[in-house]
């Protein structure tokens, strides 16, 4: 892909995914990174995500270190066993409705088999919904799957309930 | 091999038909022996200690103890097998080898006849019996590595991590304080291992080759390349200098984001965020000429097995490199302007000279302390056998010496891609099929942009029996606690963190 496409691309994701969040979130989605034994290249591209080629900020989307605050949580790594607790209780800290996004082939299943030390898949551990592969998924990869996240952090947000019935007599 | 005095005795014994590439080796019949070797190389020829690794020979674990001639520009690999549960301790020498006797006590199950307390380093706390290890497991755990730290008083530990801040790796930082400095600081890493030496055995060498561009990945080139160069060695491979140029560009490409991207960290520590995004726009412009030059922005799948499978677009390097570097060097000379930014980084964070040296760390962390070393100019290989490398070092250990070492080798590595290019590359991708030998063993090395990796391979019955990885991350983080304690600050640390630049994966691996 020549620079030109890439940039033409990269503008055209960017004002969809601005307006999506826009409409839904009041330009404030927080997410949430975990690294799940990552060799520390997809940790490299999320952070540059903020840098000012990319801007996540002028979307409308910021990273949050507080997983309470978080609408998304992006996880990186193949699902290292050691870290299932810190990753689940990441997760179970996170409100409703909140989306979980596989970063990169590791949490695929692109790289590691599964065995005593890894899961080897994120969604042995958590519902995925959204992945995005790569190795490592550049900045714009990981736009556009912010893209799609957000779409169906839409519909979760389309399906609450917020009245609770009471049980018929 | 060495001169000077107690040469006879540090000849090559023979006895084995294993044949040795990378490193004279010293075959020694027990740890009394052994120990008796290392004080000699010690005292005699300040000898370094590289790595020291086990590995089962015959149902017995065999000990390795890599010790690098920084002077006499050779490596030795020290060895003899361990009768029983205990061996000689090497630390009691050596102390940088306390970290490798850890990871030996955890995978192997044998342990330093030193009664000292050993260090959980990569396997998890109550991990069973058949937890997947690359020896017998240990009759008993490693200490929690919180044990040893007694707060009393008004101290108290503040845990943080292994989930951190936002795109950082998972670690766990035990940080004891009284409320604002850093009494002790310890680091539990065991979250990200992955049991890497343990599944490239057996494995063909060019996956091999995948995994260990994989074990750290912001060191893809500096830990592959010490990869192939064992393959290479052992099977007898020529790669010819047009080729181990384009090797020697991939590995000065990633010297140069790394340290980008550690100027960017320190800006980030530092709370300067228009610093931080002028120096992370030269990030993404490094990331971009890599991936124009060789195809991929962390340089994955550059390198090949006897040779490298992508040809450099010399013409975009040329055209791309120029502004990239100059964007670093006044990025780094507006942050050395900035007042609230140099009270920051000087007397922060110091490795004084002799805990360098104990330690033996390697990288920009040893050459901010006086520690003269590089593996391109000590131990030459490829391109750097006619290009001499011009090493620069500052004494005061601190933060500021390790950024300013960093401004000076990024200059340096455009230099030597420079000279490397006027020197002629090869224009296509060009590799040559690996043999192994029926057995062999070997020592390959690099100089990435954290410090000197190793990496040392075990060959039997044509296929890699053992493969130990020791990226510059393992010498590394040993002296991170010691810089992290020396009268710093909480928010120091984050500052002290980006000086090392170094990775968990590398270490927990």
């Amino acid at each position: 892909m020549t620079v030109a496409g890439d940039a033409l691309q990269e503008q055209a994701a960017a004002r969809q995914l601005a307006s999506a969040v826009r409409k839904l979130f009041g330009r404030s989605l927080h997410v949430r990174t975990v690294d799940t034994g990552s060799c520390a290249v997809c940790e490299s591209e999320l952070r540059l995500l903020l840098a000012p080629h990319y801007d996540l900020h002028r979307l409308g989307l910021f990273f949050t270190p507080a997983p309470r605050h978080a609408d998304m949580l992006l996880v990186t790594g193949p699902a290292v066993r050691a870290m299932d607790t810190a990753l689940l209780k990441t997760y179970v800290a996170m409100p409703d409705p909140k989306i979980v996004v596989a970063i990169g082939a590791c949490p695929l299943g692109g790289v590691y088999a599964e065995d005593d030390l890894i899961h080897g898949r994120l969604d042995q551990v958590l519902p995925v919904d959204v992945v995005v592969p790569g190795c490592p998924p550049n900045p714009l990869a990981l736009l556009h799957g912010l893209l799609v996240a957000v779409g169906r952090l839409a519909e979760r947000v389309g399906d609450l309930r917020f009245v609770i019935e009471e049980p018929g007599p | 091999m060495p001169s000077g005095p107690g040469r006879e005795a540090v000849a090559v014994s023979s006895g084995d038909d294993r044949p040795f590439y990378g490193a004279a080796v010293v075959r020694c019949p027990d740890g009394q022996a052994a120990a008796a070797r290392v004080r000699q190389f010690g005292e005699h020829f300040g000898a370094r200690v590289a790595d020291l690794y086990a590995a089962m020979e015959e149902e017995l674990v065999t000990l390795h103890l890599v010790m690098a001639l920084d002077a006499e520009g050779g490596y030795v690999d020290l060895t003899w097998p361990v009768s029983g549960e205990q061996y000689p301790a090497i630390s009691e020498i050596l102390p940088a080898a306390f970290v490798e006797e850890c990871e030996i006590f955890e995978q192997f199950g044998v342990r330093p006849a030193d009664n000292k307390p050993l260090n959980r380093v990569a396997i998890p706390p109550r991990a069973e019996a058949h937890f997947p290890r690359l020896g017998p497991a240990p009759g008993h755990e490693g200490r929690h590595p919180r044990a040893p730290h007694y707060v009393a008083g008004e101290a108290f530990e503040f845990p943080f991590g292994p989930v951190r801040a936002v795109a950082q790796e998972s670690l766990y930082i035990g940080l004891v304080t009284s409320g604002e400095e850093v009494i002790d600081l310890y680091l539990m890493q065991w979250h990200k291992h992955r049991g890497l030496e343990r599944r490239l055995q057996g494995l063909p060498p060019e996956r091999a080759l995948f995994f260990v561009e994989r074990m750290e990945g912001l060191s893809a080139v500096g830990n592959g390349w010490a990869f192939c160069r064992a393959l290479e060695g052992c099977a007898g491979v020529q790669v010819p200098p047009p080729i181990e140029r384009v090797r020697g560009i991939a590995l000065e490409l990633e010297r140069l984001y790394n340290h980008a991207a550690a100027v960017a960290a320190l800006a980030q520590a530092t709370g300067l965020s228009v610093g931080q995004a002028q120096a992370e726009i030269v990030l993404e412009q490094l990331l971009r000429l890599n991936s124009v030059v060789f195809g991929h922005r962390y340089l994955f799948g550059v390198l090949a097995l006897g040779g490298v499978h992508r040809a450099p677009e010399a013409g975009a390097l040329r055209e791309l490199l120029g502004s990239a570097v100059d964007g670093l060097r006044r990025e780094i000379e507006a942050l050395q302007s900035t007042n609230s930014f140099m009270d920051r980084l000087e007397a922060c964070g110091i490795v004084s000279p002799e805990v360098a040296q104990r330690l033996a760390v390697v990288g920009p962390v040893a050459r901010g302390s006086g520690q003269n070393r590089d593996a391109r100019r000590d131990h030459p290989f490829g391109p750097y056998l006619d290009e001499r490398v011009e090493v620069a070092t500052r004494a005061s250990g601190d933060v500021l010496s390790r950024l300013e070492v960093v401004a000076t080798e990024a200059a340096e590595s455009a230099r030597l891609i420079g000279e490397f290019c006027r020197a002629g590359l090869r224009a296509q991708a060009s590799s040559r099929p690996v043999h192994l030998p029926r057995s062999a063993s070997a020592l390959g090395w690099s100089e990435s942009s954290r410090g000197e990796s190793l990496v040392s391979i075990l060959v039997d019955d044509n296929e890699l029996s053992r493969v130990r990885l020791r990226p510059a991350s393992v010498r590394n983080w040993r002296a991170f606690d010691d810089a992290a304690r020396s009268r710093n600050v909480f928010t120091d640390v984050p500052i002290i963190e980006a000086s090392f630049w170094l990775t968990v994966a590398g270490f927990a691996r």
